[in-house]
């Protein structure tokens, strides 16, 4: 080996990681760090001040805020209505799918799953958000005219930070998801062997028994993936409340993080030092439960 | 055998049917919503203030009409395939280097930066870093500035596209890249010869990923932009409040026809290769 491939194999390997690793760095992981210090100091970002060191000030004030608390339920209670759903549903699915023997409609049906996937997150809000129009979306009309449910003066209030908007928002995010886990499910099901659910039919068990003794366990490390991660990304939301129900505080939607954004870029001279500690308060309630789900799916095994 | 009782038979020909029937319901839960805004770009503006499905009259202007009247769809049509394809651009690039450094190239740090990436996955970054990235955009003078949405951008999908490639790369044996070396091919020509057309399907999920995210970013942009000129189109789209004029219904639906088929007919192309690639790297990363 002559020198030049030496040096290539030293440095190489960080210079591919290079460009990977500027970015993350410098827009999440200098972000953290800096919200983190930002959380102990009065920083207002519109008052041109430094910030001062105000120690665990900010996380007290928090903490006593009831704005937090309920920030925290609304958000809870979102994931609780969207949770179970989005397990649900794309579970039935993929195991009625997996049974189709049919290669070419299979084939289509696991092409219509994921087309809803294929729609970037905000026209998937902009078409429900069109779709929950009190007076002109089809949701309304089907309730009113169709089923005669309601009246054109009683119709649900969907949209607006109503109670009626976290359900509305839960039905949104399910529907977007249907597809896109029920593919992970048929992946996973495809993983288990045909022998094993032959054999066990053969010996006569009911299909429901099947499904609890042989089907769930085999996808338990699936539904764990799913759970964790959704869970993640269900306490977390913030663009659909910002689009569902804006920034009215005794708005259903107006969860920690919607409480979060408020503080730093709408209110006053931008308090992003109390924001970052709302923020981190958020960030580690919800990573507290996730640590918590893993361990729950883990104990069992 | 060979005589199944006629009774189970047919009950088993009805179980079929069954599953086929609520596989479809489930379909057309899934499709419905997206026939109900295409028949709506072509509704007559009465016919668009009812939910109906299906108008009393069609009117197929819309679509012309948008493009003339709307005096910024060019600007934010334009916004958002610049934004999206850099962003698409960069981030595969750097996902596949450092995908393939992680898992060819020796280096011993490579298990601390798979273990930051992962755990990036599980704080909710993308949330509470914006504070400090609306301060770094400021700083670096990025406000309402259209190309400094792609910098933020690249990072939002850049530990899992890296996590999925990683998992591809490992697919392809060491074997083959250690013979390429030795035959003299270099470090590129290698990643580009022998390593990438073996990863191609991860590749295929990565774009898609990048691009949907990319295509459809909310917070980021509504947060650091102020000028609808600015700004790509669905979030113009989330600040319309649907009724007259240029806003009218259908429209509206027009303009959110145009920006959301390119991406599912783009996918309907790549699916077979998509599927591949989920099955080899996402599912797993």
């Amino acid at each position: 080996m002559n020198q030049r491939g030496i040096d290539i194999h030293r440095l190489g390997p960080w210079l591919f990681l290079m460009p990977t690793l500027a970015f993350f760095v410098v827009y999440q992981v200098y972000p953290i760090i800096r919200v983190t210090w930002l959380s102990l100091t009065d920083f207002k970002y519109l008052s041109g001040e430094p910030a001062n060191w105000v120690g665990l000030g900010n996380y007290v004030e928090a903490l006593n805020d009831p704005l937090m608390w309920s920030g925290l339920w609304r958000a809870g209670q979102f994931t609780l209505m969207f949770l179970p759903g989005t397990i649900i549903f794309p579970l039935l699915l993929a195991i009625l799918i997996d049974r189709v023997r049919g290669q070419r409609l299979a084939a289509f049906y696991r092409v219509v799953l994921l087309i809803p996937a294929m729609i970037p997150s905000t026209l998937v809000f902009v078409l429900w958000k069109w779709m929950y129009n009190y007076q002109t979306g089809p949701i309304n009309y089907y309730l009113v005219e169709v089923l005669g449910a309601f009246t054109l003066r009683d119709a649900p209030q969907w949209l607006g930070g109503t109670p009626l908007t976290l359900p509305a928002i839960a039905i949104m995010e399910i529907w977007w998801g249907l597809g896109y886990h029920s593919i992970f499910f048929l992946a996973g099901l495809a993983a288990i062997p045909r022998d094993l659910t032959e054999a066990a039919r053969v010996d006569g068990a009911s299909e429901w028994k099947l499904f609890w003794h042989v089907t769930l366990p085999r996808l338990q490390p699936i539904m764990m993936i799913l759970v964790v991660l959704r869970f993640g990304s269900a306490m977390a939301l913030i663009d659909e409340y910002m689009i569902f129900g804006g920034f009215n505080r005794a708005s259903s939607t107006y969860t920690w993080t919607i409480f979060m954004f408020d503080q730093a870029f709408k209110i006053g001279l931008w308090r992003q030092g109390f924001a970052a500690a709302i923020g981190m308060i958020g960030a580690v309630v919800m990573m507290g439960f996730v640590a918590f789900l893993v361990y729950l799916f883990r104990s069992r095994d | 055998m060979t005589a199944i009782p006629t009774q189970t038979k047919s009950a088993s020909r009805r179980k079929t049917v069954l599953r086929h029937v609520t596989i479809n319901i489930f379909l057309l839960i899934i499709l419905l919503p997206l026939a109900w805004v295409g028949v709506l770009s072509i509704k007559s503006l009465p016919d668009s203030m009812r939910g109906n499905l299906w108008p009393r009259r069609f009117d197929f202007s819309h679509y012309a009409y948008v493009f003339d009247k709307i005096d910024t769809l060019p600007a934010n049509l334009f916004n958002s395939i610049y934004v999206t394809g850099a962003t698409v651009l960069i981030t595969s690039v750097c996902a596949i280097l450092a995908a393939y450094a992680l898992v060819h190239m020796k280096s011993r740090s490579a298990p601390f930066v798979v273990t930051l990436l992962l755990a990036s996955l599980y704080f909710p970054t993308r949330v509470v870093a914006i504070i400090t990235i609306y301060e770094i955009q400021d700083y670096l003078d990025l406000i309402n500035s259209t190309s400094g949405l792609i910098l933020p951008y690249i990072t939002l999908n850049l530990a899992i596209s890296v996590l999925i490639m990683r998992s591809v790369f490992q697919l392809v044996p060491n074997d083959l890249i250690a013979a390429a070396e030795i035959d003299g091919a270099g470090t590129w020509r290698t990643l580009w010869v022998v390593g990438l057309p073996l990863a191609k399907n991860g590749l295929v999920v990565i774009l898609i990923v990048n691009f949907v995210t990319a295509w459809g970013e909310y917070l980021l942009c509504s947060t650091l932009t102020n000028d609808q000129s600015v700004r790509t189109v669905p979030v113009v789209l989330a600040a319309v409040q649907g009724g007259l004029g240029q806003w009218a219904w259908p429209r509206i639906a027009a303009v959110y026809v145009i920006v959301v088929t390119p991406g599912i007919i783009a996918f309907t192309f790549a699916q077979k290769l998509f599927f591949r690639g989920l099955m080899e790297g996402a599912l797993k990363a």
